[in-house]
């Protein structure tokens, strides 16, 4: 048995957009939010937590591991630690940031 | 090494006892005495976690689900004896049955091999997945968040010493404390080394565990859950089933989200739902379906104590949603298949329900809806091994194959034949 990460997103090969970053987002508030809703539906400036959203599982494995397959990078532990974000775009600005400073 | 961990497991596989020794269950009460021992340590070590969570601003709500009290070994002490005493039933032997006048056939229980269950923030998750998986003869790789790697590890260290007094190889449980997600990728990129995968967290965990490895997955996909209120139902029942199975843990994955009532009905159940729920104390929302007879100004209720009742009108995102609040819908359906389209359109396979007196409709929902459990004029919340007889269970699966429904502990074990054939040959 050897040791092989190739499957480990740890070197994108090409860094994603904004426009991906943004699409990944809204995928995964929607699926912690348990709803069944269209993704693309969801705005910008929609409450994480509001009559819509309900993302309360900010920063545990699940959310991190998802953002990292479907953006093909590796985000640090303390991505969500001690900051303050309200809404999807707020989770997203995180993200590209988190993305840049990968690069 | 994460490879190491996985080698070890495979190994203490190949080294513990046959199923139905008694070490098994002596590790139960071993682990239960263990957990007593070492709980001042493994409180402490809960406590660093905590104060560690708090201090990255963690989210008190997310802080809860990290804690331990001494409530929870009072918990899992009782879980380990009824795995003790569910233990013999679960994984025994199967009568013996004849096989024309050649031979006879029975089914022995075997362990799946290396499971390896990945949860997040609940500590109770170490224990549960150790308890249950290594009383099954199961070796267990167990990767909890690192929100909670103190506790785990303080954990991980009862467990191996109850294995180890009990008999069994310490290397059947391991908590994995490297919060690494690369080895996490590493592990289901190797179905060689592990043979099942048990998610227990947030949906997009779930997803992910579902999605991205070959391993086979036993994971309950959360619950949408409805209960259909057929025209016949006795309505005080529907009504006391409706809330009893939201308010009594609205959390739960058993729990109700949507009630589908038939048309016929609708007004003078939904009536009679605003009353219970204004009994109701605690906060309770109805989202109603807005071609209800809107309920009378709350001020002219003749019953209404301000206990936090509120009626919002019922959405299209309602639909399909699971909402973690003491929070339930009601939409009007127009007959059964209507109902049966909308749990085949937004349902999770979870757990269903319908209230209703006429067995007829009872038969036809139940053969069409598909959910792992289907509760004929009870509360969903019944949904649930222990409840339903079947012992400790870890999970509640709404995959379709080896189990559905309460993952408990004759889900851990696979069946094989042993077949008595007195030297018959195939002709």
């Amino acid at each position: 048995m050897s040791t092989d990460t190739s499957a480990t997103p740890s070197a994108p090969s090409g860094a994603p957009d904004r426009a991906r970053i943004d699409d990944a987002v809204r995928r995964l508030v929607v699926s912690e939010s348990r709803l069944s809703v269209d993704p693309q539906s969801i705005s910008d400036s929609e409450p994480l937590n509001g009559p819509l959203l309900k993302v309360n599982s900010i920063g545990f494995l699940g959310m991190l591991i998802r953002l990292e397959e479907d953006l093909d990078v590796a985000l640090p532990d303390d991505l969500f630690v001690g900051r303050s974000f309200t809404t999807v775009s707020d989770l997203a600005d995180l993200v590209t940031a988190a993305v840049e400073g990968a690069r | 090494m994460i490879e190491e961990a996985a080698r070890t497991a495979r190994a203490a596989c190949a080294q513990a006892p046959p199923m139905g020794d008694p070490a098994y269950r002596n590790y139960c009460r071993s682990l239960g005495d263990q957990l007593t021992a070492q709980w001042p340590q493994i409180r402490k070590a809960n406590e660093q976690d905590v104060a560690a969570a708090e201090e990255r601003g963690m989210p008190p709500t997310l802080v809860d689900r990290l804690r331990l009290t001494d409530a929870h070994l009072d918990l899992l002490t009782r879980l380990a004896d009824e795995v003790h005493d569910a233990l013999p039933e679960a994984t025994g032997p199967s009568a013996e049955t004849p096989i024309g006048d050649w031979g006879s056939r029975r089914r022995i229980a075997k362990p799946l091999g290396v499971v390896l269950m990945v949860y997040e923030a609940r500590p109770t998750a170490t224990v549960e997945g150790a308890l249950l998986c290594l009383a099954t003869g199961n070796a267990v790789l167990l990767r909890g968040g690192k929100e909670i790697s103190a506790t785990n590890a303080e954990l991980g260290l009862a467990v191996r010493r109850a294995a180890e007094r009990a008999g069994l190889p310490g290397g059947l449980a391991t908590v994995l404390d490297d919060p690494d997600r690369s080895q996490l990728r590493w592990l289901l990129s190797h179905p060689d080394a592990v043979d099942v995968l048990i998610p227990r967290g947030s949906p997009s965990l779930i997803d992910y565990c579902r999605t991205a490895t070959s391993i086979p997955v036993i994971a309950s996909g959360g619950g949408i859950n409805h209960v259909f209120v057929h025209s016949s139902a006795d309505l005080s029942l529907a009504v006391d089933i409706t809330l009893n199975s939201k308010l009594s843990e609205p959390t739960a994955c058993n729990a109700l989200e949507l009630a589908l009532v038939e048309r016929r009905v609708a007004d003078e159940f939904t009536a009679r739902l605003r009353t219970a729920a204004r009994r109701h104390e605690g906060p309770v929302t109805l989202r109603t379906d807005p071609s209800l007879v809107p309920a009378p100004d709350s001020a002219d209720a003749p019953d209404a104590p301000d206990t936090g009742f509120r009626e919002e009108p019922l959405a299209e995102h309602d639909f399909g949603r699971e909402v973690l609040e003491p929070s339930l819908g009601v939409l009007v359906v127009d007959d059964l298949d209507a109902a049966v389209a909308h749990v085949r359109r937004y349902g999770s396979a979870h757990t269903e329900g319908i209230v209703a007196e006429d067995p007829s409709a009872v038969a036809t929902y139940t053969a069409a809806v598909d959910a792992a459990a289907l509760i004929v004029n009870g509360s969903l919340r019944l949904h649930d091994g222990p409840t339903m007889g079947l012992g400790p269970e870890l999970s509640i699966s709404t995959g379709r194959l080896h189990v559905s429904g309460p993952v408990a502990l004759d889900s851990l074990v696979t069946r094989q034949w042993v077949v008595s054939a007195n030297g018959t040959l195939r002709h």
